[in-house]
């Protein structure tokens, strides 16, 4: 008895020297392998951060160029007898300016030629001229100096898109329309200046005058109306669900077919949309009212799990805490654990609200993939949305319309990160520790 | 005493004196079912007025379930059943027409551990008589808050502070706090179950005298897995096993002189 | 706090059915219809708006197909006024129409669109026949030995195809089959090229659906790649990689002459003139169906037919040509015009 417990103590103290001495001997091995997976992480990020910058240089290089527009000076004689006091709103503008352009080249006699240089200034500058004589009847009769906008391949012939060495059969811009342009340049007469028409119109077939307004109006009346629609339903939906409803089959199932829902195709929202609110309720085509709702559709699955999972990560205590001071459920829901849900609830609706800021699918669906020159003023103005925008321009022939697409582009990436940052700075207005 | 534990048949006789003059609660035959498992056999037991009852027992023998009864927070679980009768001042609180809310507000609890709202020390206290408009005025809720303070002798420690959260407290004051919360509803009886589980031994002192001061004002129930505290703070004992209240008595006497084997075995130390 | 969002929502709710009851009226016209058209519809419709007092169209880019879809879907507000289309429509579609109440179509040409097969510049333009095409893309050609059966198409190079054309490798990028131009290059390119071997010809009569599968089966072994909708990204390969070639529409190649050039076919080069003139074998009419019980509904639809049938739209020096439409010659658009005017309903048996 006496002999095995001695033997018993000696292998206990052996067995913990070589504990210690296997250990100090894997140590380094277990040290090397956290370096290693270290770096595989930084490695990781720096590719992650690689690709994200090189997307961002790529899009603002390419799109950047689009908040600038070439403009040329040219005087324009507003001749009273083109300008009928009653007629002004139908007079013939383009002919004050194509006059304008004649008398700047006296030299150009040719059909072909004179269509070219009239080629070389927007339509754009129609309608400028126009409001302007419109706003001001006074200036009938007089000479006026002003700035217009220049076609867009003149635009890109100045932003150094069009290369000069090119047989000249195979430019859009011809040797002579060179020549002028360079004689405008040298009078100082041509000038880039901020894009505002890129940032304050709708749509445009001309690059020019193609601005993303409308369809930034059009995707934030969308917002409104899924935000509206879908947080306080997503949300009620998802208190219910997680605080009130009695754990049952019935539940299992809804919860289910909530999951179920979140991973459908947007598209398939879209045909659903086009089948209960516009061929069912009658809601006009390619209204951002319609568009909310489809995308409602879509979010509310979204905003529902994202706020289940957000309430059941309230601590019980907390419930307990209310309900032992004699809080109702009702209570204990909305003072306590809502309020302690909210950061994770909004975060929830911001990813589902991204989401819908960049849809298409389903919104080809309901008519809001259209070409919409009039900016919308309602929710039932027919519009569309900025990737849509964003889709119609990256398929146009124009060249112009490719430094706009980036710009879009730009600016769509501009509205999300501005999203991103509210739901931050509400994450932090609401955030509490317990 | 034919002990059928396994069963959880009726015939478990509890030992010691289950009947009190004049009790504030009456529990009989109370039975908890968790779906199949049954948690609480046939309790009977009567709890005083103005004493503190301690309810002791191996983990799992069913303490809290059973003080859970008596606010009714068992409800909050999901496929749990209680069948019997409890009493509070000759109502059965388990009657149909029986509005948990008020008796909430009669039966406090305070649990194992600290559990302040995020908020400030003062909305904690606050909170109660807020929801159940006992304050008409911005003064009387002070008034409400201080006093709550004051009885859970916590006052002078935050009463600078009251705009500071909850949670910034140290833990012993955090479980102070919640008494205060507790008490500032003017409850009749304060359910408190291991209290001071989760708090180092000076901050358990504090609160061992405090439970002896609101004693004065107060029914209060209390679990603990420590006979020390038990014997410190209680009048009366009652001894759970396995769902069974097995003895109740006086608390000196249960201590000193156990009548049921159990009992014997737990305090002795060869069990549990 | 929630209740003011409840509170909001139901307040906009109601206020948003409240207003939708209220606007009964449509007062733009509504068009959908073909991508090809799309674009020259597009420039009408701006151009339309800007310059008038009605309010500018809303222009849906759906397919032809889809478009008519919906044009046919009925009479009424909701439904589109107009259907652009680059083929002509359908028996089977003018029935559904019919079904629907849609009874009186007005049919306008408007002018044609050319289907180029391009390549850049870096290299001498190619000159190529349908027969080749045909050869170069179909899935299974006849047997080289002149026997009537087929075999998978073995080509590599164009210089297996046919010894004058380049030893460069095959490698074409294309629409995908949704796509209109995809389903007009097949009908006109593959299928005129199928049809010059008599044996397929005869088969059109005996067995429709295979001759269909011989024409119109394009290959799968990476000699033909799909390169998605967007044709601006076509060009960009078609620049990064000289011995590609690409297939889009005319437009694209008028607007990027500096970056590629297209292939004769036939020995026809892809312009204006031979188009127009229905030289260049592959090329479409383009069409734009009006649904004659909405004109004098929804105010404008006169009108937008007036300003896109008009000279300087539609004309050989009109905006739409500068556009890279390829306008009709004088006869056929005065016809039109006529048409369009007069509101003359087509007849389809
Ligand atoms: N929510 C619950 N659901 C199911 N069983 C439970 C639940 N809570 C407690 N129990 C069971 O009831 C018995 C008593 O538990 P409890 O009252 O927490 O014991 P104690 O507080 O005495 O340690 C235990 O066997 C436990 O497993
Ligand atoms: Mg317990």
């Amino acid at each position: 008895m006496n002999n095995s417990e001695y033997k018993q103590k000696a292998l206990d103290k052996s067995s913990s020297g070589r504990t210690i001495e296997m250990v100090n001997k894997s140590l380094s091995r277990r040290y090397k392998a956290e370096r290693r997976f270290r770096r595989y992480g930084q490695v990781a990020i720096i590719i992650s951060l690689g690709f994200l910058c090189l997307l961002f240089i790529s899009i603002i290089s390419k799109g950047y160029p689009a908040f600038y527009q070439t403009f040329i000076q040219i005087d324009v004689f507003l001749d009273p007898d083109v300008l009928p006091k009653d007629k002004l709103s139908t007079a013939n503008y383009p002919g004050l300016i194509k006059k304008s352009l004649s008398s700047e080249f006296p030299e150009v006699e040719l059909r072909r030629e004179k269509k070219q240089l009239y080629g070389m200034v927007s339509i754009g500058a129609y309608y400028q001229i126009r409001k302007m004589v419109m706003k001001n009847r006074d200036m009938i009769g007089t000479t006026q100096t002003v700035w217009v906008p220049v076609d867009d391949d003149i635009d890109m012939l100045a932003k150094g898109h069009i290369d000069r060495n090119t047989p000249e059969l195979e430019r859009r811009v011809k040797d002579i329309q060179l020549a002028w342009f360079d004689r405008w340049d040298k009078a100082g007469k041509i000038k880039k200046r901020f894009n505002t028409t890129f940032f304050t119109s709708g749509d445009s077939r001309e690059p020019e005058m193609s601005g993303i307004w409308g369809a930034m109006a059009g995707s934030l009346y969308v917002l409104v109306v899924t935000l509206l629609l879908s947080f306080p339903i997503g949300v009620a939906a998802a208190v219910y669900l997680e605080e009130f409803a009695s754990k049952s089959r019935w539940v299992d199932l809804i919860e289910v077919n909530i999951n179920n829902l979140a991973a459908v195709p947007s598209i398939v929202f879209g045909l659903l949309g086009l089948a209960i609110f516009i061929n069912f309720f009658g809601l006009p085509r390619s209204a951002p009212l319609v568009g909310g709702l489809v995308l409602t559709l879509m979010t509310l699955p979204i905003i529902i799990i994202a706020s289940r999972a957000a309430l059941q990560s309230v601590p019980p205590s907390i419930r307990q805490a209310a309900l032992g001071v004699g809080a109702s459920k009702m209570q204990t829901v909305f003072h306590h654990v809502f309020p302690l849900a909210l950061p994770g609830i909004l975060t929830g609706t911001i990813i589902g609200i991204s989401r819908a800021l960049g849809e298409t699918a389903p919104l080809l669906m309901i008519g809001m993939v259209a070409f919409i020159v009039d900016v919308p003023g309602s929710f039932t103005d027919p519009s569309t949305v900025l990737p849509v925008q964003i889709y119609l321009w990256a398929d146009s022939p124009e060249r112009a319309f490719v430094e706009r697409t980036s710009a879009a582009i730009l600016v769509l990436l501009a509205l999300l990160i501005a999203t991103n940052f509210l739901a931050v700075l509400l994450r932090n207005r609401f955030e509490r520790r317990w | 005493m034919e002990t059928n534990e396994s069963t959880g048949q009726k015939g478990f006789q509890t030992v010691g004196e289950t009947k009190v003059e004049n009790p504030r609660m009456t529990c009989r035959d109370v039975n908890v079912y968790y779906g199949d498992k049954h948690a609480i056999k046939h309790v009977g037991i009567d709890i005083g007025r103005n004493q503190v009852i301690a309810m002791i027992g191996p983990s799992g023998c069913g303490k809290s379930t059973f003080i859970r009864c008596l606010n009714r927070m068992n409800d909050t679980i999901p496929r749990c059943r209680v069948t019997g009768e409890i009493l509070l001042d000759d109502t059965n609180i388990y009657d149909r027409d029986i509005d948990v809310v008020p008796l909430r507000a009669q039966v406090g609890m305070v649990f194992q551990k600290p559990n302040p709202f995020p908020k400030s020390i003062y909305d904690n206290v606050a909170y109660g008589p807020r929801i159940h408009g006992l304050a008409q005025n911005k003064a009387e809720l002070d008034e409400y808050v201080e006093t709550s303070l004051k009885r859970a002798g916590l006052w002078e420690e935050v009463k600078d502070r009251l705009d500071h959260s909850g949670t910034s407290l140290s833990g012993g004051q955090q479980q102070r706090l919640c008494i205060a919360r507790t008490i500032a509803v003017s409850p009749e009886v304060i359910l408190m179950d291991e209290p001071c589980s989760a708090l180092d031994p000076i901050a358990t002192a504090k609160i061992e005298g405090l439970i002896d001061e609101l004693r004065t004002h107060y029914t209060i129930v209390i679990v603990t897995h420590s006979m020390q505290q038990a014997a410190r703070v209680s009048q009366r004992t009652a001894y759970f096993h396995m769902g069974d209240l097995v003895e109740v008595g006086i608390t000196d006497k249960v201590f000193t002189n156990p009548r049921h084997k159990l009992t014997e075995d737990y305090i002795t130390g060869r069990f549990g | 706090m929630i209740r003011i969002i409840v509170v909001l929502a139901a307040a906009f709710t109601t206020f948003t059915f409240w207003t939708c009851t209220q606007s009964e009226s449509r007062n733009y016209v509504s068009i959908v219809g073909s991508s090809t058209v799309y674009p020259f519809a597009a420039v009408v419709a701006e151009q339309f708006g800007r310059t008038t007092r009605f309010r500018t169209p809303i222009l849906e880019s759906t397919g032809s197909g889809g478009g008519i879809k919906l044009f046919c879907s009925g009479v009424g507000l909701e439904h589109p006024d107009i259907a652009n289309a680059s083929r002509r429509i359908k028996k089977s579609e003018v029935d559904r129409c019919r079904e629907n109440g849609v009874n009186e179509i007005i049919e306008v040409k408007i002018g044609y669109d050319g289907i180029v097969l391009a390549s850049s510049r870096k290299n001498p333009p190619m000159s190529i026949s349908r027969k080749d095409i045909f050869l170069a893309l179909a899935k299974e050609i006849p047997d080289l030995s002149g026997a009537e059966k087929l075999i998978a198409n073995p080509h590599k190079t164009w210089k297996d195809v046919n010894s004058s054309l380049p030893d460069t490798k095959i490698e074409v990028l294309g629409p995908p089959p949704t796509s209109g131009t995809r389903d007009a290059f097949v009908e006109l390119a593959m299928e005129g090229g199928a049809k010059t071997f008599s044996w397929i010809k005869d088969l059109k009569k005996k067995d429709k659906s295979r001759y269909k599968a011989i024409c119109h089966t394009i290959r799968e072994d990476g000699a033909f790649i799909e390169a998605g909708e967007n044709d601006n990204l076509i060009i960009q390969k078609l620049e990064a990689n000289p011995d590609a070639v690409g297939i889009f529409g005319f437009s694209f190649l008028e607007q990027n002459t500096d970056k590629i050039q297209g292939s004769s076919v036939d020995g026809f080069e892809p312009n204006f003139g031979s188009i127009a003139k229905g030289d260049y074998p592959v090329s479409r009419p383009l069409f734009m169906y009006v649904k004659k019980s909405h004109v004098g509904v929804i105010p404008g639809i006169k009108n937008y037919i007036e300003e896109f049938t008009s000279d300087k739209a539609w004309g050989e020096d009109g905006y739409l040509a500068d556009k890279g439409m390829i306008p009709m010659p004088k006869e056929e658009r005065e016809k039109y015009y006529n048409d369009a005017r007069y509101l003359v309903p087509i007849e389809i048996k």
